[in-house]
This record gives structure tokens, sequence and C-alpha cells, in this order.
């Protein structure tokens, strides 16, 4: 150890973390013979995509949304309508939900950017209770609560896939897109702007941020990001409807993951997507739906109400305590 | 012409239920600046407490109101101790997302408790109507909507004419100030919490005779209360029942011309517009939307 510094060190051990992780992700679907994990797996990623995206609104721009149902069910519908209707492919059909819900978000933000605190929250709570009940009663375009199902036909140009590990790996490629954009605003200009906004809005505009153009942008990637997360939904699981794709519910636990996992940082929420929907889909099996939701609730409480940074931030305190202890942090 | 009398009295009724609940969300809202998302769930545990004494016991909703209401109380006293309080000046992540999940919870653990199953409470009067002229009126309903105003004015008065009350106010004022004035800012929220969590515990046994319980009935109405409450602007009481009264009417008024979902949409837009061009509400103080 006394050749190498600890940086050099330290970065040494992350790319062998990196590289084993990427690995170990690679060969998930070697790993979990049985369809039940997988489908599971595939799930967890979903969430991920969605927690992530949220973060960037939420965590980011400090506009905490419970609204962002919403823009998952207009992924998820336009990609469905956009085939069902006029045959056009799923794929082509994600980038108009996903156009469609920026800008969907970036009128939300501009309607909402002065509101602070409960009366954001409310906003897009009712936000997305008028796009939930457009989905229920709509049902010339919609069909209403008996949902629309997505006819298995086509193949992969269509982004159908006949086992579910195709399924797992463009689900990594959605998660890395997340990522992606993520990171690249947390190191851009764009992510500092609205970190110091979302710590002292009137100082930041005071130093010349533009808040409300930094606020929009942020909404729309991030509504954008949910739709594309919603398309890829409705081609796993080939069937949609309001319960599943637009109720509030839906939006509820989109924040919870993000916030058990820690918000207002990159991996947050993916680790939180780990934790929180394996947990739920064990307990839903031995226990019921009924409990399952009920620790979902007594989670969320005691994790805002001890770690409102989330338990990325407890992980980083171990992992540095053990980097401490074996000499590869000082 | 009768008709038309017929659907006002209605929806004034609708509106006196909607001001039980709303006026202890502002009140919430006004002095611990927390928005209650678990208020309906105390409701939802008002109604299920008033069917199982009366399911178990054949106690009457009248008279199982003085056994529910305390309890409730009870539960909100532990709420406020156990999560409220910790979340005060906690960020604002926690003060929102602590009561949602609170709101989870009791939902979940009545559903464990008690199973998805839709119940209710028959009563002799639970169908009374009496005959106001030409307009028919639900002898619950006017009994709830009696018991709703009565707190709504009991309340006013507490908070106008005690020193209790006023101490509320000067919290709701500025929770620092007050406390350097010797005001016990604990008690304070501790109180205001449970009293108005009690109110829609009572709204709950009062309904019980009329709606059906399950675990989820919250839902449909805690909406329906916050659009109220903004609308009437978060804090006022006065506000608060105003827009209560004028949201049951418009829900009836339109519920009959166009149908249930189209009204919610209607009022959904409208809290929306509200937030946007007005958000102290419609009776509200200007600068009660101004947070912390």
């Amino acid at each position: 150890m006394s050749g190498a510094t600890p940086s050099t060190a330290r970065r040494a051990v992350r790319a062998v973390g990196l590289v084993l992780l990427l690995a170990l992700l690679l060969a998930v679907p070697a790993l979990l013979d049985s369809a039940y994990w997988l489908d599971l797996a595939v799930m967890v990623l979903v969430w991920a995509a969605l927690a992530s995206a949220w973060n960037i609104s939420a965590g980011y721009a400090g506009g905490l949304s419970l609204g962002h149902a919403a823009f998952f069910g207009v992924g998820a519908y336009t990609a469905v309508l956009l085939f069902n209707e006029l045959g056009v492919s799923p794929w082509l059909g994600m980038l108009v939900g996903a156009v469609l819900a920026g800008l969907l978000g970036a009128l939300l933000g501009v309607i909402t950017f002065r509101l602070k605190g409960p009366f954001f929250v409310l906003a897009t709570l009712a936000f997305g209770f008028v796009v939930h009940i457009l989905a229920v009663n709509w049902r010339g375009l919609t069909r209403g609560a008996a949902g629309l199902t997505l006819p298995f036909d086509g193949g992969p140009q269509n982004m159908l896939f006949a086992d579910l590990s195709t399924y797992w790996y463009v689900g990594l490629g959605l998660v890395a897109l997340v990522l992606g954009v993520s990171l690249w605003i947390e190191r851009s200009r764009l992510g500092y702007y609205l970190v110091a906004l979302r710590e002292d809005e009137d100082a930041a505009r005071s130093l010349g941020v533009r808040v409300v153009g930094c606020k929009v942008i942020a909404a729309a990637i991030s509504a954008a990001l949910t739709a594309v997360a919603g398309t890829f939904y409705a081609t796993f699981i080939q069937y949609i409807d309001p319960a599943s794709t637009t109720q509030f519910e839906l939006s509820v636990q989109i924040a919870l993951v993000a916030i058990v996992g820690g918000m207002g940082t990159a991996l947050g929420p993916l680790l939180g997507a780990v934790i929180v929907i394996p947990l739920g889909e064990v307990l839903r099996a031995s226990l019921g739906g009924g409990p399952a939701l009920a620790v979902y609730g007594l989670l969320l409480v005691v994790i805002v109400l001890t770690a409102p940074n989330g338990l990325i931030a407890g992980l980083r305190r171990v992992g540095r305590r053990v980097g401490v202890a074996t000499g590869v942090v000082r | 012409m009768d008709l038309t009398l017929q659907i006002l009295t209605s929806g004034l009724l609708l509106g006196g239920l909607y001001a039980l609940l709303a006026v202890g969300l502002t009140l919430i809202f006004g002095v611990l600046r927390v928005v209650n998302f678990a208020h309906a769930e105390f409701m939802m545990l008002g109604m299920f407490g008033a069917y199982w004494l009366w399911a178990l016991w054949g106690i009457d909703p009248y008279l199982s109101i003085f056994i529910v209401v305390p309890g409730v109380f009870l539960l909100g006293v532990l709420t406020d101790r156990l999560v409220i309080q910790r979340s005060i000046g906690a960020p604002e992540v926690t003060v929102v997302f602590a009561t949602l999940g609170v709101s989870i919870f009791l939902q979940n653990a009545a559903l464990t408790a008690w199973s998805a199953d839709i119940r209710s409470v028959t009563t002799p009067y639970g169908s009374a109507v009496v005959e106001l002229g030409s307009v028919r009126i639900s002898v619950p309903m006017l009994v709830s909507f009696v018991v709703a105003l009565a707190f709504a004015t009991g309340l006013w008065l507490f908070l106008n004419r005690t020193m209790f009350g006023k101490a509320i106010q000067a919290v709701a004022q500025n929770r620092d100030a007050a406390a350097l004035m010797g005001i016990d800012v604990g008690r304070v929220y501790l109180v205001t919490y449970s009293v108005a969590v009690a109110a829609a515990g009572a709204m709950g046994v009062l309904i019980a005779p009329l709606f059906s319980v399950y675990p989820r009935v919250g839902l449909s109405y805690i909406v329906t209360v916050f659009v109220i409450v903004v609308l009437g602007g978060l804090g006022s009481v006065v506000g608060a029942v105003i827009a209560a009264l004028l949201v049951g009417v418009i829900e009836s008024v339109v519920g009959f011309l166009l149908g249930t979902a189209w009204a919610e949409l209607a009022y959904f837009l409208v809290f929306l517009a509200v937030l946007v061009v007005r958000p102290q509400g419609l009776l509200g103080r200007r600068g009660a939307e101004v947070y912390q």
C-alpha cells in the first residue's frame, strides 16, 4: 500500500467495482433462472428509471411532485394508441410520448413555478388527478377502466420481445439513459443552478440564475424520461389501464422509492428501487397486499423522520468507514 | 323550480359534510404549516368505529360518537407525538411525506385488519326524510350539517374568545415570537392536531348511517377537501366553511347536469386555476401562501 497514493488506490477500487457491477448486471438473466424473479428484476429497472426521473425535478430542483403518474400514463398510452390505431412502432411512439410529456411537464412548470412547499405539491397532485380522470372517462380514446392491450406481433422492431432477458437488457439501457442524464445534469451548469435555487431561490435569482427557465427545463426533462419509462412498461406488460398507469398511488410510490433511496443524488433513487421493490414483492407474497403497503407507509414515515437524505447517505458513511479501516481512504 | 331547490339543498348539505373535514385540515395547516394527508383516514377510522360498535354491540352511531371521537382524539395525540412534532422544522420532504406515510399506513392497516369489504350501518333513520315545502331533506344529512356548522362556530369562538385560542392564533402568525412570549408551542400543536382529527372522526361517525365504509374511503374525500381548503385560503376557518358549501353546491349542480366524473374534472381545473392566479385562496389572508 505504501507505493500507491490514496487517490489512485481509490480510483482503482472504484474501477474494479464498476467492472464487477457491470458484469453482474449483464449476467442477471443467467443468474435468475426463474421467470418470476427476472420479471421482478425488470420491474426494479422500471422503478429505478421512474424514481431517477422524478429525482431530476424533485431532488435537484426541489419541486416535490405528486403527479408524475400523469407522465408515466402519457408515455404508456401514447405508444400503445399509436401502435394499435396507426401501426406506429413503439420505439417511435416512445419518442412521441416523451415529447408530449416533456411539453406537458414544461407547461405544468410554467404555471406552478411560483408555488412553494405544499402549494406546489397540491398543484401537481391536482394535475395528476386531471390526467387520471381523463384516462378513466375519455372512453373513446382510452377505453376507460377496461384498458388497452398491446397485441403481440412484430417483435423487436416494435419493442416486443419473446424472452424476458431482452426486456432486462432494454431496461438496463433505459436506466443507463436516465442515470446518464442525471449525472450530466449534476455536473452541468444547469445542475448547479438547480441546486442553488433549491437551497435559496432568492439568493440564486439575485446571482443571475434564470429561476423559471431552469425549473421548467428540469420539469420537462423529468417528465419526458418518466414517459419513456411508461412506454417501456407498456411494452413489457402489454396491457395498460388507468389503475396501473395514471393512479395517484403510483405517483406516491415513485416519490417513495426516490426518497427512501436518497433524493438529490444520482444513485439514491436506483438504490431505493433495488431495496423497496423486492421488499414490497416479498411482503406481498408472504403477508398480502395490505400489510405490504402498511410497511411501505411505515418505511416512508421512518425514513423521512430519521434519515431525510435517504439510505444512500447511510451507505456512504458505512463505505467511508470501511475505506478508512482498509486504508483505501484516509 | 322544485328540482333546482332540491339540488341546491342537497349541495349545501353535502358541503356541510365537507366543512367538518375542511375546517380541521385548514386549521392544521394554518397553525402547524403541515398538509395533513392523513386527515381523511381519521374519518375512515371514525366510520369503522361506528360500524363495529353497531355491528358487535348494536350501539347506535349517535351514541357511539361519544366513544369513537375520544378514541380518534387519542390517536391524534399519538400521531402528533410520534410523527407530527418530529417533522416540525425538518426539511420540506419530511413535512410533506410524513403525513402521506401515516395515510398509507392507516389505510392499509385498516385493510389488513378489516379486509376490503364494503360495510354499512343500517339504522331506522338512515333513509328518513323531512319535507320542507317541496324539498326533501335526509335526516342524517341534516344532523351532520348542523353538527358541522356548530363545530365551526364553536371553533371560531374558541379561537377568538379564549386565551388558548388566541395562543393558537399567535403560533399561527409566528411560531418563534409566540414561543418567546411564553406560549407552549408544543401544546398548541398537540391540541390543534388532535382536535382537528377528532372532528374528522366525528364526521366519520355522522356519515356512517349514510355511506358505506371501506379502508380506502378517505381517498374520495381528501382530494375534494384539499380543493376546498385551498379555495377557502389555507388556514382560514371561515373561508373553509364557505368554500365547502360552494364546492358542495357545484358538485351537486354539475354532477346533475354532466355526471360526477366531469364535475370532479371541473373542480380540479378550478383548483389549479386558483392555485396559479390566487394562491392565497378566495378568502385567505394575503401572504398566507408564502410558505415559511
